[in-house]
């Protein structure tokens, strides 16, 4: 029985929250590159002894869960050589990590000469070698092909840090300046961690804040469990389909049995695909972070990410299958897809089972990158598109949002001014607005996709890659809603045929001139559309989300 | 001659006049919601009254008042502003939708869609298109326009916002656009992007346009009743408006920038806070406003309010520079629960005024932190708000006791758990806000101020490691008295985007020269006193998206290293916030800014209070600070100046209560203040 009083368990568990926020706060505010500034693409977190997740920052959902994965695997690798000053860091996927770019950083902290906590930074890094900018290598066969492989190691040795070996990180980055200030960042970040927690222990003891840890899980277990309870107990199945692996196979599937058994929940997924040749395998970690992420989703929103809440929690994978790729597979694209059918296919297991919980699918990712020479300058420019955001899933709260980002971001992902844009690169965004018709039909509707029209300005040819998915199944919809429109992108070359662009490809030739004719994803819908009020019919004629000619079809 | 600040709440109006020999009458009546005007001109007739005037004679002899109002922030928080309709360039109307993709709340996916301030189909797209390098692309089409025009005929918009693409280079399409629309529908209210914020990044362009033609026009109606009143009463002198940046400035220039006016409130409590920590000599100060269902907090640095220009208010975006005041979801009001599994929370819900605390007997059943207070005898129920409301202290009791069972402890430790958690909810939110500004919080000391800041503040304090805390005696009007103390200010800002090392010295020259013109011109039409001006920037590295804010007053503009000093400034202020900055990368300025600031005549200051014989406590009462012990109550109106009161102790008044937990040491200051040195 734990002495800790529930006040200070809960003084205790306020600090730990706000010290893993403090620790993404700094992140925020120091790192270097737009992907973590503006994007967010990184989170911060609190492990106890032994890796288990006490307090997470809510940032990217993808890393939710799957922090305690590398911790892990630092423990596993050093052993009892862990010591004060000590930072380690890794990205490699068969060594606790998700994909190449989200590169992990990890302090220990100490009280009486005893580890009790881990703080923890995952970020996601504009470049980290290998045969292609930014890792996204449709082409890839092998994980050497993605970039740089970082094992568990200690880049600062007792406070010191270890020069040869950053060396060594730092040359093998296509931007040494960008990567060295992401990681000065993170580094930053989990010491600021540090600090906080060591003066947490001196105030309330260390006994004290481990057995408040203990409660803190302990609490969250119990919440978890009370929402569990209230699900039909049941064997339920869910299947999931990317489009294809970019090589010619289509329709690969993710399969998730669910048993619910009173408070108890057990994952399968062995009856999933076998791996494939390309970046959409995952790694063993990833594949836990999504079934984090789904059940983060089904439960309350309250309820804490944390090791405690994923007890009830059992989950089975086969080695050798698209979610638990053998070590030397390439995964880049599998933070996105295949994590995000993961979850499609567990929410659409559990549906039933907990049907006011239930969401319809958000749309796909499917990135496209433009590089080439600025006319205006003569410098370089890579142009990411984080415009045309696709529609977010269906609700029993409601239709979905409207151009609001995929199921592993969930609206966190900021796409940047059309001005700022157009100003900084040869790009001229003729149209940017939502796409009618795109969200799936149902009670509740699917949130639209966007259609963009961007013209290349550049005096020279360009190159684009394509990595993503979606642009075959659309988001699923759920308990009778219909799926949302699938992506649609097209490439238009001045006086040619508009062309189809595949979602998984390298080396694109972009002629002067060229349009791109961007239709994304709409959400899907939850619910059968004969249920629709018919208010909600008329507010989406009248304001275009719906245009005349579907509304008649209805 | 008076001067007097009027602060409009959402219950109260609170009223401050100042003689020339600086002695503060105070005023507070019933705010009047369906129009404010009322409760005003009440609350002037109660101050008069109190100065044994008539109305009009003391409103004859005032030479200046100064306004905050709450019109545009209930309008926009209530969705009651104007009928608003967008023209956009064609192809870019949902640019207000979507938000930049955002969405709040990770990982609530069950969250419903807002609806926007202009529905989709009164957003309207007009052929027309202004390029990045401020090119016409596309003349503006008239027929296009027109037939935008019908769509607002037809559905008899009031207001209509007008934001083109790259309009903060060229305005010229949107002025040709008010042009025709002032001959087709001369009622409608018109705001122009190109005038409200001529800023690059649409959405905030926007978002902040289209709040403007939201609000305008119910600010415009209620100001223009609040001045006639004012005018048939006998008062002539000039009616000054509260803004969301602090400064002041008259009612025409408040209604074109009416998106301005949404903190108008809580600015006067910043301005306030600002003027007190002068008058107590303190540079650096943390003005905590603790209420009914929230805290306001902010930041007084060297003598300055911290402004900030990413302010979202009812989710709306408003990108003007505005005090950065941080609202906690944590107040006198909020619901303490035990959830996850015997975890105790405090907030964010709020059982706000109806039904209120348990102990209000209007209802309330669950724990709040006023209940908690009462319970841990902070609060006398015979004796709240001065004797004018009682307080049931058994319904407290049973509802903490009932939040003990929960818990597992009982009711007195449920209390004092209570202010335990809440206390530290708001120290974090405080070390939050402060890391975000780059200052370490220890160096500061709290101003506490509003109903319930004063039983919180002092352990606060010992949480942050501060070791002051001061209370000012008007704490409760501490807004309408801020307002007098204040300077008009008006800001203008140019898009001028480009690396430091390219930029054109005289070509950032004379941009500054026109601002400070523009600035200098427009004051002048208001203002014949001494005016002076402040130059900033907006400024980031190439791959950054937040702007940082760098002053530039100490870069001379004359000198042929102009680039350099810009970016060493830049560097500084990088540093400050970040703790790093990139001496080899060349910093992008993309705003540049001026505030033209107009001087107002210094508030009188008030007679100081000579010391005498210390005044003995009202009594004693019974409170629980880790153990039940005897505390002395003490009148906080009737402290003499130097008086010195060890805690425990509890220091009150109509308004404030203030708590000295064991070892704190309060003196009252000249001003009849409380200056407490916190234990260690």
């Amino acid at each position: 029985m734990s002495v800790v009083d529930p006040i200070t368990a809960s003084v205790i568990q306020h600090r730990l929250v706000a010290i893993s926020e403090e620790m993404g706060e700094a992140m925020l505010r120091t790192s270097y590159s737009q992907i973590l500034n503006s994007s967010r693409d990184f989170s911060t977190a609190i492990c106890g002894d032994g890796g288990r997740l006490v307090a997470q920052a809510e940032h990217i959902p993808v890393h939710v869960g799957a922090l305690p994965w590398a911790v892990k695997a630092v423990v596993e690798f050093f052993g009892e050589d862990i010591h004060p000053g000590d930072v380690f860091l890794l990205n490699d996927p068969y060594h606790g990590g998700s994909h190449l770019p989200d590169l992990t950083a990890f302090v220990p902290v100490f009280a009486n000469e005893k580890l009790v906590f881990w703080t923890v930074n995952r970020a996601h890094h504009s470049d980290i070698g290998g045969a292609t900018y930014g890792a996204y290598n449709a082409a890839a066969t092998e994980i050497w092909q993605e970039g740089l492989r970082v094992p568990p190691l200690r880049l600062y040795a007792r406070g010191e840090l270890r020069e040869d070996l950053m060396q060594m990180l730092v040359v093998n980055v296509r931007h040494p300046r960008d990567f060295q200030g992401d990681l000065a960042a993170q580094i930053g970040s989990v010491r600021l961690g540090e600090r906080r927690l060591e003066t947490l222990i001196e105030e309330f003891g260390a006994d004290i804040v481990v057995e408040a840890v203990d409660f803190i899980l302990d609490a969250a277990e119990s919440q978890a469990r009370d929402v569990i309870t209230t699900w039909a107990d049941g064997v339920y199945e869910g299947e999931a389909l990317l489009d294809d692996d970019g090589r010619g196979n289509q329709d690969i599937a993710i399969r998730a049995k669910v048993t619910i058994q009173g408070s108890d929940l057990e994952i399968d997924l062995s009856a999933t695909d076998d791996q494939v040749t390309s970046f959409i395998n995952s790694s063993h970690a990833n594949m836990q972070s999504a079934v984090a992420m789904a059940l983060a989703f089904l439960f309350d929103p309250e309820t804490p990410k944390n090791e405690g809440s994923l007890r009830p929690v059992k989950v089975i994978a086969r080695q050798g299958s698209l979610v638990w790729a053998n070590e030397g597979a390439p995964v880049t694209l599998s933070t996105s897809h295949s994590a995000q059918e993961v979850i499609e296919a567990i929410v659409k297991a559990l549906a039933p089972a907990c049907p006011d919980r239930a969401m319809a699918g958000w749309g796909r990712r499917f990135r496209i990158a433009i590089k080439g020479e600025d006319p205006r300058n003569g410098k370089p420019f890579i142009w990411h598109m984080f415009h045309a955001r696709p529609g977010a899933g269906a609700s029993p709260g409601g239709d979905g949002w409207h151009g609001s980002g995929e199921w592993h971001s969930t609206g966190g992902l900021k796409f940047g001014s059309v001005e700022i844009a157009e100003q900084r690169f040869p790009l001229f965004f003729q149209r940017h607005e939502y796409r009618p018709d795109s969200g799936g039909d149902g009670r509740f509707t699917g949130g639209c996709g966007v259609d963009l029209e961007l013209h290349v300005e550049t005096e020279t040819v360009c190159q684009t890659n394509t990595a993503g998915d979606g642009a075959r199944h659309g988001a699923c919809g759920l308990l009778g809603g219909a799926d949302g429109a699938p992506h649609r992108y097209l490439m238009r070359a001045p006086g040619r045929r508009a062309k189809v662009l595949p979602t998984k490809l390298e080396g694109i030739e972009v002629l002067p001139g060229t349009i791109f004719e961007v239709h994304s994803a709409g959400g899907g819908g939850w619910g059968p559309p004969q249920e629709r009020d018919p208010d909600a019919r008329t507010h989406d004629r009248l304001n275009g989300y719906v245009s005349r000619r579907a509304a008649k079809d209805v | 001659m008076y001067r007097i600040g009027i602060d409009v709440g959402g219950t109260f109006t609170d009223l401050v006049a100042i003689d020339d020999n600086g002695t503060v009458t105070l005023g507070k009546v019933p705010s009047t919601p369906e129009d404010q005007s009322i409760g005003v001109m009440h609350g002037l007739a109660q101050v008069a009254a109190s100065l044994e005037l008539e109305l009009g004679p003391f409103l004859a002899n005032t030479d200046r008042i100064v306004h905050g109002t709450t019109v545009a922030t209930n309008a926009l928080l209530e969705r009651k502003g104007a009928k608003v309709g967008l023209l956009t360039t064609e192809g870019h109307r949902d640019v207000l939708e979507m938000r930049e993709g955002l969405k709040p709340e990770r990982y609530n996916l069950r969250l419903a869609r807002p609806e926007a301030l202009v529905p989709r189909h009164l957003c309207l797209g007009v052929r027309e298109r202004i390029r990045a390098d401020g090119t016409i692309a596309q003349p503006l089409d008239e027929a296009s326009l027109n037939k935008a025009i019908r769509v607002l005929r037809r559905e008899k918009v009031t207001s209509v916002a007008i934001c083109y693409l790259h309009a903060y280079r060229d305005g010229r399409h949107e002025q040709a656009t008010r042009d025709i629309l002032a001959k087709a529908l001369p009622d409608v209210h018109v705001c122009l992007s190109s005038e409200v914020l001529p800023q690059i990044k649409e959405y905030e362009r926007v978002s902040t346009t289209v709040v403007n033609a939201y609000v305008a026009p119910i600010l415009s109606r209620y100001l223009s009743r609040l001045e006639q009143a004012l005018a048939a009463s006998g008062y002539d002198g000039p009616v000054l408006i509260m803004l969301s940046h602090g400064g002041i400035a008259p009612i025409a220039e408040a209604i074109r920038m009416a998106a301005g006016t949404v903190l108008s409130g809580p600015a006067g409590g910043v301005s306030g806070a600002r003027h007190a920590a002068g008058l107590a000599g303190i540079d650096d100060l943390i003005p905590f406003d603790m209420g009914g269902t929230s805290s306001d907090i902010s930041l007084i640095v060297d003598g300055q309010a911290a402004l900030a220009n990413d302010r979202r208010i009812a989710n709306e975006r408003i990108a003007l520079p505005s005090l950065d005041i941080v609202t906690l979801g944590a107040g006198g009001g909020s619901i303490a629960r035990a959830v996850r599994g015997g975890l105790l929370q405090v907030g964010p819900e709020s059982a706000g005024a109806v039904p209120g605390p348990a102990c209000y007997g209007n209802g309330g059943v669950e724990a709040t932190v006023t209940d908690a207070s009462v319970v841990l005898g902070y609060l006398d129920p015979e004796n709240f708000l001065g004797g004018r409301t009682q307080l049931d202290g058994v319904a407290a009791a049973v509802a903490l006791d009932r939040l003990g069972d929960d818990l597992g402890i009982d009711g007195v430790a449920a209390a004092e758990g209570v202010h335990r958690v809440v206390n530290t909810q708001m120290a974090e939110g405080v070390r939050l806000a402060t890391v975000r500004r780059g200052v370490d919080p220890r160096r500061f000391a709290l101003l506490a101020f509003g109903g319930a800041a004063g039983l919180h503040a002092t352990d606060l304090a010992r949480q942050l490691n501060l070791n002051r805390v001061v209370v000012p005696r008007i704490a409760s009007v501490l807004s309408a008295w801020g307002m007098l103390a204040t300077e008009l200010r008006l800001e203008v800002t140019r898009t001028h985007i480009g690396d430091t090392s390219d930029l054109d010295i005289a070509a950032i020259n004379q941009l500054y020269r026109e601002m400070e013109a523009e600035g200098r011109n427009r004051l002048s039409n208001w203002f014949d006193g001494d005016i002076h001006t402040a130059r900033s920037a907006d400024m980031r590295y190439g791959e950054q998206i937040f702007e940082i804010d760098v002053p530039l007053d100490e870069v001379n503009f004359e000198a042929p290293d102009l680039l350099e000093q810009i970016k060493a400034a830049f560097e500084r202020r990088h540093e400050t916030l970040y703790a790093y900055s990139l001496k080899d990368q060349d910093p992008v300025l993309i705003n540049a800014r001026i505030a033209t600031i107009g001087a107002l005549p210094a508030l009188p200051e008030e007679p100081l209070m000579a010391a005498g014989a210390d005044t003995p406590p009202l009594g004693q009462r019974r409170i629980y600070l880790g153990q039940w012990l005897e505390a002395p109550v003490y009148d906080f109106d009737r402290l003499s100046a130097g008086q010195q009161i060890t805690g425990p102790a509890l220091v009150v008044s109509e308004t404030t209560n203030v708590l000295l937990r064991e070892g704190d040491r309060a003196t009252t200051t000249p001003h009849g203040w409380l200056d407490i040195q916190i234990s260690a």
